[in-house]
């Protein structure tokens, strides 16, 4: 176990390198340069070379490459070739936000997307099975930008039940920071609660069906400990797998929930970067998005071998 | 104030040209606010025409209560798009916080007329190519320090660095060069112009928002050092980037109101960053803002009919410059520019795009309803049958192809849209060409899409003159000259346009100029946009002519 976790770890390095090598490369085929996005349109020419050369954006890609990866690996993010600001910071806070986000909307949907799941698998092809898969799946059909601007209107415009915005008034206390984020995660709970309730119902179906679950209930094991028992575990597996390829999107993915509800995060910071030829910054916003995905994944790949002996023992 | 001797002559000939009806009292106000006449002078001018006048007031002005102290507005923008740095600002969200805590030597009131600012009055020598400009006196910056003429002459040098980035370089470029502003005395500066240039006040005034005024001493970091003589002051530690900004108000500022009251009214003021006009529109409406600066029209009918809102509606100058390269095919026949100005149904455009909200254009600068002084045009009204006349002049009787290269950007794509549809039925067929506004705008000016496709649609703010247009686009040495027009006729007829104070040949210099754009059509000029701007009924007195223009020295909020 512990040498998969290291090899895992250790494959990460390479993945990065690669990855902030491939961010240099596809930021080079963007449209426009970093001092036409500074100075606008109506810019001369010379004005625009001129801070290109400054910022040093005018010289050869893999000079620059080598420059940034330098500062990088000693921990120096850089500069903000837009902002003209620290990177780290403005990084972190944005990173900061979208894991409240995701980690607040996680919450939310496993225990529920489960829950829905299992339930319907219990039940399979009943009415209560088909009730609950064809709402999920309708609720994941609706794009975020629709169910966001209706959520917002009905709870925050007309009934005023929920904040507008998504981050409470500068002063207030930590928690209230959960309440200000109900109404960004509903958007969230309907796209991934159909995906993930799906996985769960999938998974119990399977399990139900398994030689040792009859066995159990031959034996006149209790309903209640073959489901919790044997049934939820191993029903879990694929789940836990959907749920860890998730996480990664949560956090660096939701810049139309970040957008509509004027919220702070990293995937809207990583789309202006991209936009405005920000390379340092958007080098260090998706390169940590990366870290969280791999993190992600093997953290689901650990759940998944610790809820099934055979993966965990290599057998 | 303008000097007596030249108020009194320049007076009476404005008089002579109002009881003449050689020019209306409007422009009267306005010519009046160029040469920097004093409010006391221009009332006295009016009453020799026999009128009393006034400039027509703010859309809420005439049910605006007594003001209020105190309170903090909460107002959106969008995210700026490169900091606040006052030489390079460019975007609506730059200069709009960069208009809170700096000023200018000049500024403009609801109607684009000129007033004072931290000049008190701006005189022109005979040709209008010496401009002396007497300062504000007792005037600090935030910090303390005394406002003088060193001042400007530093801040307008270092706009007009060559080797800087602002965009004052560009903007008064072949008029003002660095080296050429002199403080005369402690409050008095004069600028030596290149060439004549009559509008030359709106080129110091808040529209050239790269001629702010910072200190001498300005170390180049504006965030570090947010030192000005504006209403308010950046709060310390509340700016994060494109997220929010916060200012607290000066408590030093010079101004007062009418009545004598110590201007702000307002405590401060609170920026929030917001892109999405769909956002926006929902804080707006659920009470978590108080006033968005720029409605944008798509989108903005649930805000006309809510009742807790306000929605303003300013009659601006911004324009879509639909531009034909005139070195290009098949645009260098005028005919087949010509034949699509006719093709176009511009009271549809604009009843489409604006609600009927804007003004209509007719292919030329000098539009009166816009620019007060203008000659008034004649109107291209649709006529397809006048456009096939002009597809056949121009040896196309049966119409061509053409492709129009855009951005996606606001109502640019439905611009498109209607000129290909109101095209087709002459047989000209519109193949658009819609691009991210970062691919349009990208590359050098020998290939970037803005400057060379053959006919685009370019997105331009506001501008307060006629003049400060055509020497951005329509001069051969134009620094954005889409059209790659050049017609010496033209050129000569504008220059001599902005090289005279005197009214009646202004006006028969205009009137040239503007029958040779309109008849030479380089760009289309369908509509001047008017600005909405959009704010809860008790918000009050937020000053200037919409979109970028953002004051809130005299903005306050009542209870309700």
């Amino acid at each position: 176990m512990l040498r998969l976790i290291g090899r895992r770890l250790l494959l990460m390095i390479p993945t990065l390198i690669l990855a902030s090598m491939l961010i240099f490369a596809l930021a080079e085929v963007l449209p426009g340069d970093v001092g036409r996005s500074v100075l606008g349109p109506y810019a001369t020419e010379a004005q625009v070379k001129r801070l290109d050369h400054q910022l040093g954006v005018d010289r050869p890609l893999y000079a620059r490459y080598a420059a940034w990866a330098g500062h990088f690996v000693t921990g120096d993010w850089g500069d903000s070739l837009q902002l003209k600001t620290a990177v780290f910071p403005v990084v972190m806070r944005a990173f900061g936000n979208s894991l409240l986000l995701a980690l607040f909307a996680l919450v939310i949907i496993v225990p529920t997307s489960i829950v829905v799941g299992v339930f319907a698998g219990l039940r399979r092809d009943s009415a209560l099975d088909r009730g609950i898969t064809v709402s999920t799946l309708s609720m994941t059909v609706i794009p975020e930008f629709v169910s966001g601007v209706v959520l917002l209107y009905i709870f925050a415009v007309w009934l005023k039940w929920l904040p507008v915005q998504a981050v409470p008034p500068a002063g207030s206390p930590f928690y209230e920071r959960f309440y200000y984020l109900i109404l960004p995660a509903i958007p969230l709970m309907f796209l991934e609660l159909g995906y993930i309730a799906r996985m769960a119902r999938v998974g119990t179906v399977q399990v139900l069906g398994m030689p040792y679950i009859r066995t159990a209930v031959l034996k006149g094991v209790p309903r209640r400990r073959v489901i919790f028992g044997h049934v939820l575990r191993n029903a879990m597996v694929p789940t836990v797998t959907v749920i860890g390829s998730q996480v990664g999107w949560l956090i660096g993915g939701l810049v139309v929930i970040e957008t509509l509800f004027v919220y702070p995060g990293i995937g809207k910071l990583m789309v202006d970067a991209a936009q405005y030829h920000d390379v340092v910054m958007l080098e260090a916003s998706v390169l940590l998005v990366a870290v969280v995905y791999m993190l992600a994944n093997l953290v689901a790949d650990i759940i998944v071998a610790l809820l099934n002996p055979r993966i965990r023992k290599g057998g | 104030m303008a000097s007596e001797k030249f108020t009194r002559e320049y007076g009476n000939h404005l008089v002579d040209e109002v009881l003449k009806g050689r020019m209306t009292r409007r422009q009267l106000l306005v010519r009046a606010s160029v040469f920097g006449f004093s409010a006391t002078a221009t009332a006295q001018l009016l009453a020799a025409c026999g009128s009393s006048g006034g400039t027509s007031a703010s859309p809420s002005a005439s049910a605006m209560p007594s003001p209020v102290m105190g309170g903090t507005l909460k107002a959106q923008i969008p995210p700026e798009t490169a900091g606040i740095d006052p030489l390079t600002i460019f975007d609506q969200g730059g200069i709009v916080l960069v208009y809170q805590f700096l000023e200018y030597l000049v500024t403009l009131d609801n109607t684009n007329a000129l007033k004072p600012m931290l000049a008190l009055s701006w005189t022109p020598n005979n040709d209008a190519s010496v401009w002396t400009f007497k300062l504000r006196q007792g005037v600090k910056f935030n910090n303390g320090q005394p406002f003088e003429a060193e001042d400007v002459v530093k801040s307008i040098d270092r706009a007009l660095n060559p080797k800087g980035a602002s965009g004052a370089l560009a903007a008064l470029g072949g008029i003002l060069k660095q080296g050429s502003t002199v403080a005369t005395d402690t409050y008095t500066v004069t600028f030596n112009l290149e060439k004549p240039f009559a509008d030359f006040p709106y080129l110091v005034c808040v529209s050239s928002y790269n001629t702010a005024i910072l200190p001498r001493n300005y170390g180049g970091d504006i965030v570090k050092e947010p030192v000005g003589t504006g209403p308010f002051m950046i709060k310390p530690n509340s700016y994060v980037p494109k997220q929010k900004i916060s200012f607290v108000k000066n408590p030093n500022y010079w101004g007062k109101d009418s009545s004598g009251t110590q201007l702000p009214y307002l405590d401060g003021i609170d920026f929030t960053m917001i892109q999405d006009e769909a956002a926006a529109n929902a804080q707006l409406q659920a009470g978590a803002i108080d006033v968005e600066p720029q409605t944008v029209y798509q989108g903005a009918q649930a805000l006309f009919a809510d009742p807790n809102l306000r929605v303003d509606v300013y009659p601006g100058s911004g324009i879509r410059e639909v531009a034909f390269n005139v070195n290009k095919s098949p645009w260098q026949k005028k005919e087949l520019r010509q034949a699509i100005a006719y093709c176009l149904d511009r009271k549809a455009i604009n009843e489409t795009l604006y609600a009927g909200r804007s003004n209509l254009g007719y292919d030329t600068f000098w539009q009166p309803t816009v620019f007060p002084g203008s000659p008034t045009p004649p109107e291209r009204a649709q006529d397809y049958n006048k456009a096939k006349q002009l597809l056949a002049a121009g040896g196309m009787p049966n119409g061509f192809t053409a492709t129009l290269t855009t951005s996606k950007y606001l109502e640019n794509p439905q611009l498109v849209q209607l000129i290909q549809a109101q095209c087709k039925p002459a047989g000209i067929t519109v193949k658009p060409n819609i691009m991210s506004p970062t691919a349009y705008y990208a590359g050098s000016n020998a290939n970037t899409p803005w400057l060379n496709a053959p006919w685009s649609i370019t997105e331009w703010g506001s501008r307060p003159t006629p003049s400060v247009y055509v020497q951005a686009m329509l001069l051969p040495d134009s620094t954005w000259n889409t059209s790659h027009w050049n017609n010496p006729q033209f050129v000569s007829s504008f220059n001599s346009y902005v090289a005279t104070p005197d009214a009646a040949a202004r006006t028969k210099y205009a009137t040239q100029c503007s029958q040779i754009q309109q008849d030479e059509t380089p760009i289309i000029l369908p509509f001047y946009i008017s600005q909405l701007r959009t704010q809860r009924k008790n918000v009050y007195g937020i000053q200037g002519p919409g979109s970028f223009f953002f004051f809130c020295t005299q903005a306050f909020k009542t209870a309700s």
